[in-house]
């Protein structure tokens, strides 16, 4: 049985739970997570004052209840374990975690994964911007792990990623993959505008409608490679929807950023 | 004992310990797959003189394969992991990077003794090949003339039994090959072995040693039917053929059993005897008595 969490908070003001991960409570009683400390705006708060705990905290698993929206860093930096979300969550979601999995059945907001290190983190609905970005002044975004998000997402998908996996059932906004260092980003819907702006390396798979290139890319070949096919069937097998065209479907591939030697690519259905 | 007729002689086979890899070889079709493992699987017969023994272990449908394509599962044997560090990158690059449509996978995830394939091969893509890391496994992508060769990094090495062997002794040269052909197939339908000889089948078995020094296997003349009076036979009375099939199998229990079956289909009409060869009992650790096999 998971550790319950619902939340019972009436706040316009955000609430943030950082630190409060299933490896971290492990061992500790409901009163001592009761009482675990987190912040509301700029106020120490215990977890009681918003969250009804309840379950058992020993297997590593938490279920958070509620319209969690306005709470923020559930699953940052988290080890092991699984987090479900039944709602909505806040943004930074899953940020600098290196294991475990979290699935939130509803929408996240900005930042989810950022900095991720490993692990999985599903998104059922849609996510904000920066999702697996590096954080202003870092010089790496995700270095490893899976971001599968079901629906939208907002600007700078993969911000200076360095490795790992995102991939995005609908559309998402502008400057996907920008500053990329490698990794592999793929869009099922539209893309905005400037996709790959200065990536280095990584692919970038944008199955939408082709939005317009930069200058700075050149055209490969139409093709079918072969490692596309085995990462959207190894998406699939993860859960994530996969149209079974795009398993047959035919791609170009553009080699870019030339601004910064051209080893990254942009893949587009042909 | 006998079986429809076939005396099953009261000997063993002698099998040593190897170390094997199972690859997952897939292509766009069955005439390319068929071209792929047809080369990949050629001069493996033997490490007396091979640098491997490889063989198909069983063919994949296109739900079994990593990308969806029509595949093959081979197992290849080698006395150590360095050498089949060695062979097994070697074999990749020169027979299936150079198959079209070919791609290569682990088929061994769970071992923890690895050795590199994609990892090394990937130099042939000359600065260009390009590396995805997918769900903790690394693939190499090396630029080629139909598109790109998808090789796995690194592929999992695991302890096997080789060497597990039937001889077949047959009354006509047609009854001895169509034993044989049985005997093979009968292998074919299970998993963890091969036969890594033509069909299945070896003609010339042999001993250890030579009466020439440089030589470390030379003909198994107790089983040659033109050297009978000449040497102490072993074959039945009855044969004027003799044919063997080998076994290399994933575990000791994998080799019994494709034996067993091998033996099973192989007795019948025209084989007066089925046998098996050893060195005597002093090189090799598994013995496999064909009686308990068959008990």
């Amino acid at each position: 049985m998971a550790l319950k969490l619902s939340y019972t908070g009436q706040t316009s003001i955000p609430v943030e739970i950082e630190g409060l991960t299933p490896d971290k409570v492990r061992g500790q009683s409901l009163a001592e997570i009761e009482r675990f400390e987190i912040f509301h705006g700029n106020r120490k708060a215990a977890l009681a004052d918003f969250f009804d705990v309840s379950g058992e905290p020993g297997d590593g698993c938490f279920q958070l209840e509620g319209d969690l929206a306005g709470v923020h860093w559930i699953g940052a930096g988290m080890v092991e374990g699984q987090i479900r979300i039944e709602g909505h969550a806040g943004r930074h979601l899953g940020s600098e975690m290196r294991g475990g999995t979290i699935h939130c059945h509803g929408d996240a907001g900005g930042w989810a994964g950022a900095e991720m290190r490993g692990g999985l983190i599903h998104i059922h609905g849609s996510a904000g911007h920066l999702v697996g970005a590096a954080y202003r002044g870092s010089a790496r975004g995700m270095t490893a792990g899976v971001i599968l998000v079901d629906g939208d997402v907002g600007n700078e998908l993969g911000h200076t990623m360095r490795r790992g996996l995102i991939a995005v059932g609908g559309a998402c906004g502008d400057m996907v993959g920008f500053n990329m260092i490698a990794g592999n980003l793929y869009v099922l819907g539209s893309a905005g505008i400037r996709p790959g702006a200065g990536m280095r390396r990584g692919t970038i798979g944008l199955f939408g409608d082709e939005p317009p290139l930069l200058l700075t890319f050149r055209r490969g070949t139409t093709y079918q490679p072969l490692y596309l096919r085995l990462a959207l069937l190894q998406l699939r097998q993860h859960g994530f929807a996969v149209d079974d065209q795009l398993l047959d479907a035919s791609y170009v591939n553009y080699h870019g950023d030339f601004l910064e030697g051209g080893r990254g690519e942009i893949v587009v259905r042909a | 004992m006998e079986i429809r007729g076939t005396q099953i002689v009261d000997t063993f086979a002698e099998a040593f310990g190897m170390r094997f890899v199972r690859l997952t070889v897939t292509a766009h079709d069955e005439y390319w797959l068929e071209a792929a493992l047809r080369e990949f699987t050629g001069y493996g017969s033997s490490v007396i003189a091979c640098d491997a023994e490889v063989g198909v272990e069983r063919r994949l449908s296109a739900d079994q394969t990593p990308d969806g394509r029509p595949g093959a599962s081979v197992l290849v044997f080698g006395f150590s992991r360095e050498v089949l560090a060695q062979s097994v990158p070697n074999r990749t690059g020169q027979c299936l990077m150079t198959c079209p449509t070919t791609a290569v996978y682990d088929g061994l995830i769970g071992s923890a003794e690895r050795i590199a394939v994609g990892k090394q091969i990937r130099f042939f893509g000359d600065g260009f090949q390009k590396s995805k890391l997918l769900f903790g496994r690394r693939y190499w992508r090396i630029p080629v003339m139909d598109g790109e060769f998808l090789v796995e990094d690194r592929v999992g090495v695991a302890k096997g039994v080789a060497g597990g062997n039937i001889v077949i002794q047959g009354r006509s040269l047609d009854d001895t090959l169509a034993a044989a052909r049985r005997g093979t197939e009968a292998v074919d339908c299970l998993d963890d072995a091969i036969t890594p000889f033509p069909a299945g089948v070896a003609r010339s078995g042999s001993k250890v040693g030579s009466v020439y020094k440089q030589l470390k296997a030379s003909t198994a003349d107790a089983f040659c039917p033109t050297l009978r009076g000449r040497v102490a036979s072993k074959l039945h009375d009855e044969a004027g053929y003799a044919l063997e099939i080998v076994v290399d199998g994933a575990s000791e229990a994998a080799v019994a059993r494709a034996m067993a079956s091998a033996i099973r289909a192989a007795a019948g009409e025209g084989v007066v005897a089925i046998g098996a060869g050893n060195y005597g009992g002093k090189l090799g650790k598994y013995h496999f008595h064909l009686h308990k096999l068959l008990a």
